[in-house]
């Protein structure tokens, strides 16, 4: 089965990890622009990050014939530092033009503040300027309360809520979101946020409509095989495969490509792996050709 | 005597000859120098001076009275010769204009895990650190949990200084990182509805994730009222 991981953070993974992602069935990716486990200090950083984002990262994914998009955005934790607020919002608009941004986000809330609050909102417009989708983070803390906030906001401002995925839902969230028109993110996670058998059990709840699921994989503890190690469980647990299909394909598919530049219509002819491409005449792979290391 | 003077006779106590002539040197240049200087000393202070445990003996009642109320046997004998050198600073120029508090400020932000963990134990010591909020609060983003301990534990900072919203993420915060409720300084004074709520749905939250809840989340939790999301 194909899959597509629409929320992983691969700048924090090694080429090991796109090898197995790779043999695993993944063949695209969303990587959405966040925070780096600390604060940025200046603007630079985020020029150099939306730009590896774009370049660099795509181009890593490439050399295990995964497509990788990007989401480009401002995250709530760094939403509170005025002083580089203003200026990374002033950076998105010319990042929001480019190919294979498909979202704005991560953008919602963290500490739920009012300054929060003010870029989320600013950023649900540069969204509607450029016409792409959004991706809403929800809080660890004051999670439900984080949700129905972000929900209230996107109401008011009257942006098309089926262009707007909220993601990290759990038991209590998932209602919701699903009472809205918008698409229900689950972050499958081994200690926090959501289990496979958690998952399981929602699906079975609430049916397959609007739902999706992803690793979020990132620098903590976390594992960019959980989308494939999900469905394992669902088809284990009697989910059939056709339901499967359409959380871990046909939604995320149907979602991103809202944004006109999500575009998988020939990932059956994909282009041969060539691993002694470069980069800025840098290999990842350091001239390997290709050698396939699937796991057994 | 002053908080600084007691504080470098507690840190005099345990150091040899030759960091006490670093020690002496430092603070004169800490209260005198340049920025780029403060920033030096402040770094080196985990040279010299160490982070291993404060040794505490306050039988001098002056020096305790100085002291009283402020949560040093949680201290490394860096914290206390970080916040001697910045103490001794603000002391040097209060009448002179001089920005101390964007000094105080460099050393935070310029600083490493253990910098940055003295001056969150010890920023409440300084003159008028209603001025130092924002950055205190800020730092409570942070992912290293032992920098958030720092703020958040053994520390009258939060319960002092911060307003409801932050004190209750802080709250929630430690609940998540699996922080006792007893180390947050001042929290019974600081409880309010919105905490309660907060601390209800965090609880609800893990039953639904079948997770457990923390035992002594009930301090803070009781008399929450239910929230409705519709």
């Amino acid at each position: 089965m194909k899959i597509i991981d629409p929320h992983i953070h691969m700048t924090s993974r090694t080429t090991d990890d796109y090898e197995a992602m790779a043999a695993a069935g993944i063949v695209a990716i969303v990587e959405p622009a966040f925070w780096l486990g600390q604060p940025r200090t200046s603007a630079g950083s985020f020029v150099d990050y939306f730009n590896s984002l774009l370049g660099w990262e795509r181009f890593r994914a490439s050399q295990f014939g995964i497509r990788h998009f990007c989401t480009i955005g401002l995250n709530p934790k760094e939403a509170n530092n005025p002083r580089l607020a203003d200026e990374v919002i002033a950076l998105m608009p010319r990042y929001l033009n480019k190919d294979g941004v498909v979202a704005v986000g991560e953008i919602g809330f963290d500490d739920q503040t009012d300054e929060e609050e003010r870029y989320f909102a600013r950023q649900v417009e540069l969204a509607r300027e450029h016409n792409l989708p959004v991706l809403v983070h929800t809080p660890h803390r004051d999670k439900k309360q984080g949700t129905a906030r972000s929900l209230a906001l996107i109401r008011s401002l009257s942006f098309p809520e089926e262009r707007v995925l909220i993601d990290h839902n759990d038991e209590e969230t998932l209602p919701l979101v699903l009472d809205s028109g918008c698409w229900a993110g689950h972050t499958i996670y081994p200690n926090t946020k959501m289990d496979e058998h958690r998952m399981v059990a929602l699906v079975k709840r609430y049916g397959t409509s609007r739902i999706i699921v992803n690793s979020a994989a990132d620098w903590g503890i976390s594992d960019p095989l959980k989308v494939p190690k999900t469905i394992d469980v669902m088809r284990r647990q009697g989910i059939e495969d056709r339901d499967i299909r359409t959380i871990v394909w046909d939604n995320p598919l149907a979602f991103f490509t809202q944004s006109g530049r999500f575009d998988l219509s020939d990932i059956d002819q994909p282009e041969p792996v060539d691993r002694s491409k470069v980069f800025e005449s840098n290999s990842v792979l350091r001239g390997e050709r290709i050698v396939a290391h699937h796991k057994s | 005597m002053t908080l600084a003077g007691a504080l470098l006779a507690i840190l005099r106590a345990q150091i040899d000859g030759r960091t006490a002539e670093w020690l002496t040197t430092s603070i004169d240049e800490a209260a005198g120098g340049e920025l780029p200087r403060l920033l030096h000393i402040y770094t080196d202070a985990s040279r010299w001076l160490g982070s291993a445990p404060l040794v505490l003996d306050v039988a001098d009642t002056s020096r305790s009275r100085a002291l009283a109320g402020i949560p040093m046997q949680h201290w490394a004998i860096e914290d206390a010769g970080r916040i001697v050198f910045l103490l001794t600073r603000f002391d040097a120029r209060r009448d002179s204009g001089d920005d101390c508090v964007a000094a105080a400020a460099a050393c935070y932000e310029q600083g490493d895990t253990r910098e940055q963990r003295s001056w969150l134990r010890t920023a409440g010591l300084l003159p008028r650190p209603e001025l130092l909020l924002p950055l205190v609060i800020d730092a409570c983003r942070t992912s290293i949990v032992p920098l958030f301990e720092a703020i958040a534990c053994e520390n009258p900072f939060p319960a002092t200084h911060f307003p409801d919203r932050n004190f209750n993420q802080l709250v929630l915060k430690a609940l998540f990182n699996g922080i006792a409720m007893r180390r947050i300084v001042g929290l019974t004074s600081r409880l309010n509805p919105e905490l309660s709520r907060m601390a209800c749905d965090y609880a609800n939250e893990r039953r639904a994730a079948g997770r457990p809840v923390p035992a002594d989340i009930s301090t803070v939790s009781t008399g929450g009222a239910t929230a409705r999301y519709h």
